[in-house]
């Protein structure tokens, strides 16, 4: 008898510790706060997908981790068994490849690096090309022809946002003009305010924005009856229920989880990954209430025909704010041209630097 | 009431530095127990991971090397009598002079210089500015911190910006000869012997010179060290130009060894940091030590108890302020009334 | 024309959280506290009228509980300074971990949320975007006189003034240098705590750690520079709260300033107006404020 429980309690307890024990660990860090409607939440909310979408992963996070941290936080995560980790800012890509040398058989996902190895990839989304549908929306909905562009800091990805931005809402309206500002900081909501505010003194009534999180521009824009679009949140909408007219989510839920079976699997390789709308790495939002049916329709062939190719954003001829040819008649960027931006189209007012 | 029981400073400064490690590890229990957190299991999380474990203890040392310097800073200036809250912008400056020499000269000492030269200056403003008496050094060290990192940051954004890194603003990587190599495979780099080796200077030029003893009286009475004779506008310029120059090292220190390029996020606070380290420690050099080592222990645990407890890192804030706290309120003094 | 107007507008609106804690701070230093812990409790102020306001859906709630906080926290300072003879700039660094650490536990929730605001009034021009304020900024400018007159005109203001100059002969005749201290230690955590909300539930809306960028640390410079006189001290925040609209203003037209040089202007403005006319400030600062300032306040 006593055998019999002595049994059946270690395959209690056997049974117990395997149920506990998950079939992958997985870390995150992120620079800002996880519900910032932007840019951490939707890192955040990526890795909650993945473990929804697979229940035995264990999920390790850590939020606000200063980049002099992330190389020793990243690693206290692998202590703790962690095999797949997604360094979630750009400024950590270094940190985790000095990491990655040190610790071959974990893999790293960074987003929008440039560098790879065999246990280092990258990930992000075409945002420069969706951000063209706002555009497209944009210039259909201003009545003063002028729309406004607020970005964190004046790098290539911000400036090439704007680009598109104004290239889509010239495509539907040539006679736009587009303000671009700059706060220097990727968090600053006084500064966020006040940009906005000085956007719309100048006239702009559809305002986009590139920052870590658009909450404060959102709700001054609202406050004003002006119209704006989001990114890269689409949390966001519910701050601004009637200026809304749309916008981008960076969705890469599905993405983790299949990366996450991939290093399960072993078939995991490393490599840019750079995908846009028609993969759902990034997706376009609903419309707001007072976007009329005509507007839908026209921004909606406008994503199919990016979604097949058939438009190109960044197809010459295109110049700069002083008429230099930027992009040659014929020559088209694609998505690893993005970092090449330090101009913007003309037609903007603004300073890229 | 102590100081009857015992005449010895020994003692007393020993005391009091028990003390407030006690005070320290205990309010840090407390918290954790207001805010709903197992003390106990978080201690154990936290010492194994960054006492037992030597990784997690290399980082801690790691983490220690800008605190001894900043605090040794903050020290100097203040055996003159001098408030120095400036080591954050002059942690900055040294950083960015000292990038600047570093791709100029590609030459590791020159860069080091470079950098406490830069700290050096950025204190010498409010140095002068003291020694006029025009503007108290309080003052002009904190608004010259908001500064430094706009200065950086504009050379980081625009002159210095790394072509290839058009989407994120920072310095191309400093030149290989200046990297600080990391040792024994760890992340512990020579600014952390440089930390021991300044604060083992400050411990034998500042109590048993002679430079230390005219250093000290102009900190004690100024009025006292003019009747002696003593240049007291030029020590106060000097100590706080030691100062920054040693907060300056830190700064290119970490730029070196840890980030490899200079950018706009180096410091997570280190010159706020050194203050506290100073003020714990009661500026004296073994106490320096200890406290920097609990400070960097710490924030490390702040990280730890983020991951396993769920704790954010705002509460390290909280509790660094209520052992300050504790220890402006004097608890052991009988009469304070002053 | 137009375009100075929504600047002159952006300056008010942006030096009406500053205005708050300077005044506070002009009377802690003119009773001979140096408070540097403003900025600590400018976050306590921003981080509970958000929460607060969220939780009762009304900002003016969030405003008051802010006010109330700020008062206790600083009656932490007031104790230790005056009780304990603390070290004056180190208890008001420790206030400031206290309200940085604090505000971010508090706030942690509500990052990413919305609340109600303060709502708008306009009483230049009608509809237009520009001099509609919240009546926060109307009780900035107004209390300006108000503390001009308070210190200035009464008796209370005298004694107050007479415990800035020497607290020992001012306890000679008759007045409690300690309960004025804590007095007005009280006023002025509840107006540095109304500054911080203000930026919160009147400017921004939202909530997010380290939120007031060194408003508190400017406001203490400030005194300074309007030589403990809220007269001037209204000047001083007007420039400040420009250079911050400045910037973005001379963006939104074009002109590629680089964004740092130009934040650089409210620090090296307030640098400069120290320089220039700091030598006199020795003659002119409350007597007791030199053994804090000018050298031989020891903890």
């Amino acid at each position: 008898m006593k055998r019999v429980v002595t049994v059946l309690a270690a395959l209690l307890v056997g049974g117990i510790v395997l149920a506990g024990e998950p079939c992958l660990t997985v870390g995150m860090i992120i620079g800002g706060p996880k519900d910032d409607a932007g840019y951490n939440q939707a890192q955040y909310e990526a890795l909650m997908t993945l473990k929804e979408k697979m229940p035995c992963v264990e999920i390790l996070f850590a939020e606000n981790v200063p980049e002099g941290e992330a190389e020793a936080v990243l690693e206290s995560m692998i202590q703790q068994g962690a095999k797949l980790l997604f360094p979630a800012g750009f400024g950590y890509m270094f940190p985790a490849l000095n990491l990655a040398k040190r610790y071959p058989d974990v893999i790293f996902m960074h987003p929008g690096g440039y560098m790879l190895a065999d246990n280092f990839g990258t990930y992000f989304s075409n945002v420069q090309f969706a951000y063209y549908l706002l555009g497209v929306a944009a210039g259909l909905m201003t009545k003063t022809g002028k729309i406004g562009f607020i970005g964190g800091m004046p790098i290539a990805f911000v400036l090439g946002n704007c680009n598109a931005f104004h290239l889509g809402a010239r495509a539907v309206n040539p006679n736009v003009t587009t303000y671009f500002v700059v706060t220097g900081a990727w968090v600053d909501r006084a500064k966020e305010v006040a940009a906005t505010q000085a956007l719309l003194q100048q006239g702009c009534d559809v305002i986009g924005s590139h920052l870590d999180s658009p909450i404060a521009v959102a709700q001054t824009v609202e406050a004003a009856g002006a119209f704006f679009v989001g990114y890269p949140s689409l949390a966001v909408q519910k701050f601004c229920p009637n200026a809304w007219v749309t916008g981008l989510g960076l969705t890469w839920g599905d993405f983790f989880a299949d990366i996450a079976q991939q290093v399960l699997d072993g078939t995991w390789k490393p490599a840019h990954i750079r995908k846009g709308v028609e993969a759902g790495f990034i997706t376009l939002g609903e419309f707001g209430p007072r976007v009329p049916e005509e507007v839908k329709k026209i921004v909606l062939e406008y994503k199919e025909k990016l979604i097949s190719g058939e438009l190109q954003p960044f197809a010459g001829p295109i110049r700069d704010q002083e008429g230099n040819i930027r992009i040659k008649e014929g020559e088209v960027w694609g998505p690893m041209d993005m970092g090449k931006f330090d101009w913007l189209v003309e037609g903007i007012v603004g300073s890229p630097k | 009431m102590l100081s009857k029981v015992t005449t010895s400073r020994w003692t007393y400064a020993t005391l009091r530095l028990v003390f407030t490690i006690v005070v320290i590890l205990g309010v840090f229990g407390l918290f954790l127990f207001i805010l709903g957190r197992d003390p106990v299991k978080a201690y154990r999380d936290t010492i194994s991971a960054n006492l037992l474990n030597p990784r997690g203890l290399s980082q801690v040392l790691v983490r220690m090397a800008p605190l001894i310097l900043t605090a040794l800073g903050v020290a100097i200036p203040f055996r003159a009598g001098l408030i120095n809250i400036g080591a954050e912008g002059q942690f900055m400056l040294g950083a960015l002079v000292g990038t600047w020499v570093a791709f100029q000269s590609q030459n590791l000492p020159l860069t080091l210089i470079a950098g406490m030269l830069g700290g050096a200056l950025w204190a010498l403003l409010p140095g002068l500015l003291k020694a006029k008496g025009i503007v108290n050094e309080t003052i002009s060290t904190l608004l010259l911190n908001y500064l430094a990192p706009l200065i950086v940051g504009y050379f980081v954004f625009g002159p210095w910006r790394a072509p290839e890194l058009a989407m994120y603003p920072q310095t191309p990587e400093l030149p290989e000869p200046t990297r600080l190599s990391l040792l024994f495979g760890t992340r512990l780099h020579l600014g952390f012997f440089l930390g021991l080796f300044f604060l083992l200077a400050y411990a034998y030029l500042v109590n048993r010179s002679r430079w230390g003893l005219e250093l000290r009286t102009v900190g004690g009475n100024p009025e006292a060290a003019r009747r002696l004779g003593l240049p007291v506008e030029r020590w106060i310029m000097v100590a706080m130009m030691v100062g920054g120059a040693l907060a300056g090292l830190a700064g290119i220190a970490e730029v070196a060894a840890i980030h490899g390029r200079l950018k706009m996020a180096i410091s997570p606070g280190y010159g706020f940091m050194g203050f506290l380290v100073n003020w714990l420690a009661f500026a004296n050099p073994v106490g320096i030590l200890i406290m920097s080592f609990l400070m960097a222990f710490i924030a490390s645990s702040g990280f730890t108890l983020q991951i396993t407890q769920r704790l954010p890192y705002a509460a390290v804030n909280v509790l660094m302020s209520l052992i300050l706290f504790t220890v402006l309120a004097k608890p052991l003094a009988k009469g304070v009334r002053g | 024309m137009s375009w100075f107007l929504s600047w002159i507008s952006g300056a008010i609106l942006y030096a009406a959280p500053i205005l708050f804690p300077t005044l506070g701070e002009v009377m802690e230093q003119r009773t001979g506290m140096v408070n540097l812990g403003l900025e600590g409790l400018m976050l306590l102020g921003a981080s509970v009228s958000f929460a607060v306001s969220y939780l009762t859906n009304n900002a003016w709630l969030g405003v008051l509980a802010a006010a109330g906080v700020g008062l206790l926290a600083n009656m932490v300072y007031a104790w230790l300074v005056v009780k304990r003879n603390a070290h004056q700039l180190a208890t008001g660094l420790a206030l400031m971990f206290f309200g940085i650490g604090i505000s971010a536990l508090i706030g942690k929730p509500y990052v990413g949320q919305m609340a109600p605001t303060l709502p708008k009034y306009a009483v230049l021009g009608p509809t237009s975007l520009i001099f509609r304020y919240d009546l926060l900024v109307y009780l900035a400018f107004f209390l300006v006189p108000v503390v001009w007159f308070l210190l200035f005109r009464t008796r209370f203001g005298l004694r107050l003034r007479a415990v800035g100059e020497s607290p020992a002969i001012a306890y000679a005749a008759g007045v409690s240098p300690e309960f004025m201290r804590f007095f007005v230690a009280a006023l002025a955590g509840v107006l540095a705590a109304v500054g911080g909300a203000h930026l919160a539930v009147g400017i921004t809306g939202t909530w997010s750690e380290g939120m007031t960028a060194g408003r508190g640390f400017i406001a203490v410079a400030l005194v300074i520079f309007s030589r403990w006189n809220p007269l001037r001290a209204v000047l001083g925040a007007l420039v400040f709260g420009g250079a911050v609209v400045l910037q973005l203003q001379l963006q939104a037209r074009g002109i590629g300033v680089s964004a740092f040089i130009l934040d650089m202007i409210p620090y090296v403005l307030t640098l400069l107006v120290l320089l220039i006319w700091g030598r006199g400030v020795r003659y002119v600062a409350p007597a007791s404020l030199g053994r804090v300032y000018f050298g031989t306040e020891r903890g």
